[in-house]
């Protein structure tokens, strides 16, 4: 038997491959942001910054789309809740693009030849990998509608925070020379970049939770990080 | 993609459509030949003797001299019949209420129904021979009175005036009844106040068309109100009447009597041509509004 | 849902048809109606409803709140029709129809076998699909046929008869023709004619079957306006096809399907997070 209303079920289908699609795009930028972060390539930090175009536009096409969703097609229940969480979502990958951007635009500035402290430069690749991974499971949380995954990011999330207090610390403890301070003070920039990635994936998080059950709520446990979260 | 043509209509077709339309145009005309002859003998054999003795005269009934006019049967047709609708139209509008309003479900009501279908069937002279037989032998409040007449012509106008109305009762649209019903309004008053206004025109109709065929029966009344050729107004005596007076003139051996007679159907059938027009006035002015 | 207290009173679409000159007095004003009161609610308990031999509506237990608007929405045969006319017991008129259950306007059960049907209708009054004025009365006939119908002795029966039109925001449309023929106003203007004809005898309930089905889309907005007005007088419920417009008007909602409740609830939720499968399916348009 046709599926009735077959048009608006698959432009909503559409809109959620677009946004599944924007957090592809994201982990690629992370990945490439880390990589320009680690071995100091500032060509490879400018790609990352001309491609945020790329997530930019993806954002603009999935809200004209949703506008016209909701003006055209009316959605209710369960639509409605899909439709307002994807909204939700995309904003969070611009956001993270953004991270990924700002991330770029601190490689040429920390230096090439300066000091660098182990500790924090592998802390640094520790965060990333779990942002990597908290980005990807988010997507395949949203893709299924796995609640489980999406509460399981919260904890996830704790490490990344836990991570960024530890490369604070260092830094202020290395942080003697001023050449050694101000290269300490970059990479407290990069990680805070990247624990806000972490924050975004939380949000989308509570979204897909949301769009399962229909109740919102805020799963900020480890506190201030939720509101730094929100620029 | 290829231009549209429409093809055009064959010979064939067009010449079978041009025999059908001659073929069902002769036979209207077949059909309005005898109408027409009918008004034209009468208006030729009957207009010379209308003048203003034939409507202010009584027929004189004697062989010789004055013929006098129709005054009495004129006058004696109008009481007869205005009394047979006052008896046949709230009897015959109450049935077609009970049909449509409370029996429409009932065996009762379809069995009445199957009565009123046969009662328009039933030839006019049996009424009269009923009347006869019931009211007239049995010397019930006189012998031959006017008033038995119109009890005659009341029964055979109540089939037509309950089938009539029937229909017009059944145009209401439910709308209009629940309407009433779901405002709490009782159904005698649902009735009175908008079932029968909302009907009221297609009624009328419907009646002064029970009226013009009541005009102009004549067996009904020949053996109840009779006749006589004076004018009287009491209707519990025996009454004149156009159909009687005409029934009574053409067999006349006097010529003038007979034009009289002629005369005398011209009336009948301009009284219920002018019956007619303004029933039909009344259903197209309902209409429009 | 926007909460109708927010709402602002005065009507902010104008009308298609050219000016009006009070456009005040074109607003619903329920005020005429006199100080507000506390309506009453219905209770439906274990309605079962039948056409002949067909069980058009099963044990269905419904609470409409008093001085609220409940809608009831379903696809078409799922008998929300049919229990609404139970309610004011119409549905009996319909040859072979019957119902048995409990429905109690406040503690009045209206199946008690010695009530008198009549009274029970002027209690909850119905207003219809298509617009049904009176063809043969003028405006002010109509408003007034139904205290003339239920032979309600009035004094001030003119007086009535204003304040209903003013209260459906009708007067300033027709307070020059007040003799005029009913049926020569607007679809829209019938159907409120309809109201006022329906509020004038006061009822305490007033039912809508699909009141704007028959109604272009600026009519449908007026009479739905006029609905948020009529809940602080009296409770109303409400069968729509037209999801969208529960969405708007209705408190609660409740969700029929093949002659059963599916499900009741405040209608934000229906649309945003409805418990049963079947809802869900229905509101969002999976039904084939």
């Amino acid at each position: 038997m046709q599926e009735t209303r077959h048009q608006f079920r698959e432009d909503l289908k559409e809109l959620e491959r677009q946004v599944l699609g924007g957090l592809d795009l994201v982990v690629g930028q992370l990945d490439r942001a880390l990589e320009a972060v680690s071995y100091q390539d500032v060509e490879l930090a400018a790609m990352v910054v001309a491609d945020d175009d790329r997530i930019d536009g993806r954002y603009l096409e999935v809200h004209q789309g949703i506008l016209s969703l909701l003006a055209r097609q009316s959605p209710v229940a369960g639509d409605l809740r899909i439709v307002a969480a994807l909204l939700h979502c995309i904003r969070c990958i611009e956001r993270m693009g953004d991270q990924c951007v700002n991330i770029a635009k601190l490689v040429p500035l920390s230096g090439h030849d300066s000091p660098k402290d182990k500790d924090i430069l592998d802390a640094i690749e520790r965060m990333g990998q779990l942002a990597r991974s908290q980005v990807s499971q988010s997507k395949d949380a949203l893709k299924n509608r796995n609640v489980e995954l999406a509460q399981d990011l919260v904890h996830q999330d704790a490490e990344i925070n836990r991570l960024n207090r530890t490369i604070f610390k260092r830094a202020v403890e290395v942080g003697d020379e001023v050449e050694m301070r101000e290269w300490g003070m970059f990479m407290i920039l990069v990680a805070r970049c990247i624990e806000r990635v972490g924050d975004n994936t939380v949000e989308i998080a509570e979204q897909v939770v949301f769009v399962v059950t229909g109740l919102f709520r805020e799963m900020a446990d480890i506190g201030t990080s939720h509101e730094a979260a929100r620029t | 993609m290829s231009a549209l043509s429409l093809p055009e209509v064959s010979p064939r077709r067009r010449r079978t459509d041009r025999i059908m339309r001659g073929v069902m145009l002769a036979a209207t005309l077949l059909a309005l030949v005898p109408l027409v002859l009918v008004i034209f003998y009468l208006l030729k054999e009957g207009l010379g003797s209308i003048n203003g003795a034939f409507f202010t005269q009584d027929p004189s009934g004697s062989f010789f001299g004055n013929v006098g006019g129709v005054r009495s049967a004129i006058l004696g047709s109008v009481e007869i019949v205005l009394l047979a609708t006052v008896i046949a139209v709230p009897i015959g509008i109450g049935v077609a209420l009970y049909l449509t309003e409370y029996g429409t479900d009932s065996r009762f009501a379809t069995v009445v129904r199957y009565f009123v279908d046969v009662m328009t069937g039933v030839p006019s002279i049996v009424f009269g021979l009923f009347i006869y037989i019931s009211l007239v032998l049995s010397h019930v409040g006189g012998n031959f009175t006017a008033w038995k007449g119109s009890v005659a012509l009341a029964l055979l106008m109540l089939p037509i005036i309950i089938r009539s109305a029937e229909v017009v009762l059944l145009l209401v649209p439910a709308s209009l009844r629940e309407a009433a019903l779901a405002l709490g309004a009782p159904r005698w008053r649902i009735i009175r106040k908008v079932v029968l206004p909302t009907a009221a025109p297609g009624l009328v109709t419907g009646s002064l068309l029970a009226v013009a065929r009541g005009m102009g029966e004549t067996a009904p009344l020949l053996f109840t109100a009779a006749g006589a050729s004076g004018l009287t107004f009491s209707l519990s005596q025996q009454m004149n009447s156009l159909p009687l007076q005409i029934y009574n003139d053409v067999l006349s051996p006097r010529s003038a009597i007979v034009s009289q007679a002629w005369a005398a159907g011209l009336t009948l059938v301009a009284m219920v041509l002018i019956l007619n027009l303004i029933a039909r006035a009344i259903s197209r002015r309902s209409r429009v509004a | 849902m926007i909460p109708s207290e927010t709402r602002s009173k005065e009507p902010t679409m104008s009308t298609a048809r050219g000016p009006v000159p009070d456009q005040e007095e074109a607003a619903p004003d329920l005020s005429a109606m006199g100080e507000r009161r506390a309506g009453h609610g219905i209770t439906v308990n274990g309605l079962n409803a039948y056409y002949g031999a067909q069980h058009a509506v099963k044990n269905v237990d419904i609470d409409f709140p008093a001085n609220e608007v409940t809608a009831i929405i379903g696809p078409s045969g799922s008998g929300k029709s049919t229990v609404v006319r139970c309610i004011n017991r119409m549905h009996e008129e319909i040859p072979g129809a019957r119902a048995e259950g409990s429905i109690k306007l406040d503690e009045l059960d209206v199946y008690d076998p010695g009530v008198d049907l009549t009274a029970v209708r002027r209690m909850i009054g119905m207003v219809f699909q298509k617009p049904n004025p009176f063809p043969t009365m003028s405006i002010f006939d109509n408003v007034a046929a139904g205290l003339r119908l239920t032979g309600t002795k009035s004094d001030n029966l003119r007086e009535r008869v204003h304040r209903s039109l003013r209260a459906v925001g009708l007067w300033g449309e027709v307070k020059n023709r007040l003799n005029a023929p009913g049926i020569g106003l607007s679809g829209g203007q019938q159907q409120r004619l309809c109201i006022a004809r329906t509020v004038a005898v006061e009822p305490e309930v007033i039912l809508m079957d699909e009141p704007c089905s028959a109604l272009d889309p600026i009519a449908t907005l007026k009479v739905e306006e006029l609905i948020d007005e009529l809940k602080a007088r009296y409770t109303i419920v409400i069968v729509t096809h037209n999801m969208q417009q529960a969405a708007r008007v209705a408190n609660s909602t409740v969700f029929m399907l093949d002659g059963e409740v599916v499900e009741h609830a405040p209608t934000n939720d229906i649309f945003t997070n409805p418990k049963d499968e079947r809802t869900e399916r229905y509101v969002t348009g999976k039904f084939g």
